[in-house]
């Protein structure tokens, strides 16, 4: 295994930013963000993970898809140029890493590929970064995640007092270990450091069977009332995936972009003639937990969230995912 | 006397079982120590769900909208901002007075849960002030059925701050120069998720159906970039401005920590100016400057 100074950890990004666009957890107003890599700036590699899921590197809030002339009687479509730009991702938690394999689920199986997605997944090379201390909102462990091992990662990282251990796990981690061959040296007597034990748990084996049998159950009315119905959650989960495809027009020609969207919004779901199948926040609320406790396990025989614990710590009303899990196995049926 | 919270439970049971009123809204603990979001009773055995501490946060009034076109009475807990945001409602015709009760509750200030996530329970005692607490003007609900006193806080309730406290922050950036303030704005906007938990949990902001949920309509994009975001922003600010109650609830609850304060405090600060003082959601027959024409209205712009 190998090691690096905590101080020289400037020079190995700026070594791979040579290769690469890099981006790394770096303080931004006061929450801390996955942003490009630029020589310097204030890096968030300590303890807790970043505020915004890097889920916007693969899958960016709002993205140009293609653009469009209309001059009668012609019309033309302008394709984008390929997203060719490699990319290393420095800095992610294993509950992170653990969404990019849902993602993938969503993006890249079941006979339909994203090119943007894809595109972007294939170009980059993901760093990982153990936890040693968990967040009072972490809960990871409860879906089989190691806050000190990375699932499906390039390279894994381990924090020390003053250095950090690197481990390639695939041939792109070991190239990236290569071109910093110069600042790494062979760590003898350093010993892997433990791994966090988050406190907060959700006991999820069964909910999915329990959920199957309480679409109209009273239990979402009383759960959801105190929900703004705002798109705090969804927008800061690593795996919400739900987007909106709207075009921008100016005079003769325009451009159609993607963006995400919540089911959590009033809009979501409203069809043409204003019929909404979803018109409370007892609904939505509903939707969002049968998403990712029922839906997703159902088609991908996985559940879909990570336990990161982002949504309970920015939601307005503190909505717990943990304590969901629990009252939807007590309630009776 | 018993404690705040024992009077509350007491109440919220008496109120429940006499059939006075259909729910009692409060608050209760959340999954961790430092939470304590709102809590609905209905059924007089779970009173004692309700808590009151230093972290109930969450304006009430605003959930008395989603009650709007039940035939039930209600009761909520007012604390001084709660209360302002009662009187918005009622300013704003969109609830009836006789349809809720409320119970007052003299605000000792509360605490940063920020700081709590970050620091432990260990530091419980030493937690600063919350931000939207420190330049709150009226701790003391302005509008009540009845009041819970608390005699170990008699003192609390109590005025702090100053009425240029408030504009601290705003002053700051008023001292920039237009360039470092568009940087300070579009680095904070830049972020801005368009979650719109500023909006959903904002007492002013009660429109029927708001401008940002029709994204068809052509007037904001749902693109999440700059000119969209500062777009929203700034629309925002003017749609509460004259009616804010200066709750902080906007700031507080943005998951992505932006100043939104420091920009309705300058249009506070511009209105009073231009105007003359008013503190919306304290007096319901004071119309908002901007509801209402006068003959000697400042029209330098004419
Ligand atoms: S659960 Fe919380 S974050 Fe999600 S929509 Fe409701 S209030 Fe907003
Ligand atoms: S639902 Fe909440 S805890 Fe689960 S992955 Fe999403 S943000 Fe994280
Ligand atoms: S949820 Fe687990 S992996 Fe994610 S930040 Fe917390 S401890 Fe680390
Ligand atoms: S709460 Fe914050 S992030 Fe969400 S829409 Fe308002 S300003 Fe933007
Ligand atoms: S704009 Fe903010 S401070 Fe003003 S009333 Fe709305 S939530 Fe409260």
């Amino acid at each position: 295994m190998l090691k690096i100074s905590k101080d020289q950890i400037g020079e190995l990004l700026n070594i791979w930013a040579k290769g690469a666009k890099v981006f790394v957890p770096q303080e931004n107003g006061g929450t801390s963000q996955f942003k490009a890599w630029e020589g310097q700036g204030k890096l968030t590699l300590g303890e807790g993970n970043a505020l915004e899921p890097p889920k916007d590197l693969f899958f960016p809030r709002t993205e140009t898809m293609y653009r469009y002339r209309v001059r009668d009687p012609e019309a033309s479509l302008e394709e984008l140029a390929p997203l060719e730009e490699k990319r290393v991702l420095v800095g992610v938690r294993s509950c992170d890493a653990r969404s990019f394999a849902i993602m993938d689920d969503v993006f890249l199986t079941k006979g339909y590929i994203d090119e943007f997605y894809r595109q972007r997944r294939e170009n980059t090379a993901v760093v990982a970064l153990a936890c040693t201390t968990a967040q009072p909102t972490c809960f990871c462990t409860s879906f089989g995640i190691d806050p000190g091992r990375a699932e499906g990662v390039d390279l894994q990282m381990w924090p020390l007092a003053d250095s950090y251990l690197l481990e390639a796990i695939t041939p792109a981690g070991k190239d990236l270990l290569e071109q910093a061959a110069a600042l790494l040296t062979e760590a003898a007597d350093e010993k892997v450091p433990a791994a966090a034990q988050p406190s907060l748990t959700a006991d999820v084996g069964g909910v999915t069977e329990k959920l199957q049998q309480m679409f109209e159950h009273p239990y979402w009315e009383a759960v959801s009332r105190k929900c703004i119905g705002c798109g705090a959650c969804t927008y800061l989960c690593p795996t919400c995936h739900c987007f909106d495809i709207q075009s921008e027009n100016r005079g003769d020609s325009g451009y159609k972009f993607r963006c995400w969207d919540s089911c959590m919004f009033s809009e979501y779901t409203r069809m043409a003639g204003g019929h909404q199948p979803r018109p409370s926040k007892k609904e939505r609320l509903r939707n969002r937990f049968l998403h990712k406790l029922q839906y997703f396990p159902e088609r991908y025989g996985k559940f879909a969230c990570v336990g990161c614990g982002r949504c309970l710590d920015r939601c307005p009303v503190s909505m717990d995912i943990t304590r969901v899990v629990r009252e939807v196995k007590e309630v009776t049926l | 006397m018993s404690t705040i919270q024992e009077q509350m439970r007491t109440r919220a049971r008496e109120l429940l079982t006499s059939g006075e009123v259909k729910m009692v809204v409060g608050w209760e603990k959340g999954a961790l120590w430092y939470m304590s979001p709102p809590a609905f009773i209905t059924d007089p055995a779970e009173v004692d769900r309700l808590v009151w501490d230093e972290f109930c946060h969450n304006n009430l009034a605003k959930y008395l909208l989603d009650y709007k076109f039940s035939d039930d009475r209600l009761a909520i807990f007012v604390k001084g901002c709660d209360a302002r945001g009662i009187i918005r409602l009622l300013q704003d015709k969109q609830i009836e007075r006789e349809k809720v009760y409320l119970i007052g509750i003299n605000c000792p200030g509360l605490k940063d849960e920020r700081q709590g996530a970050v620091l432990g329970e260990d530091k419980r005692a030493e937690l600063p002030l919350a931000a939207r607490c420190q330049g709150c003007r009226h701790p003391a609900p302005v509008v009540y059925d009845e009041l819970l006193q608390d005699e170990g806080t008699a003192a609390k309730g109590e005025v702090a701050a100053t009425a240029e406290d408030r504009f601290t922050a705003t002053a700051e950036v008023e001292a920039m120069s237009p360039d470092e303030r568009y940087a300070f704005w579009t680095n904070h906007y830049d972020r801005c998720l368009r979650c719109y938990a500023c909006r959903n949990v904002c007492p002013a902001c009660n429109c029927r159906e708001c401008i940002f949920d029709r994204s068809q309509s052509g007037w904001c994009g749902k693109q999440m970039n700059r000119s969209e975001n500062m777009f929203f922003a700034i629309t925002r600010a003017m749609h509460v401005a004259g009616r804010c109650i200066e709750c902080g609830e906007c700031e507080r609850v943005c998951p992505e920590g932006i100043p939104i304060m420091t920009l309705n405090n300058k249009i506070i600060k511009e209105i009073n100016t231009l105007f003359g003082d008013y503190e919306a959601g304290l007096d319901p027959e004071a119309m908002p400057p901007l509801g209402k024409y006068k003959l000697d209205d400042p029209e330098e712009f004419l």
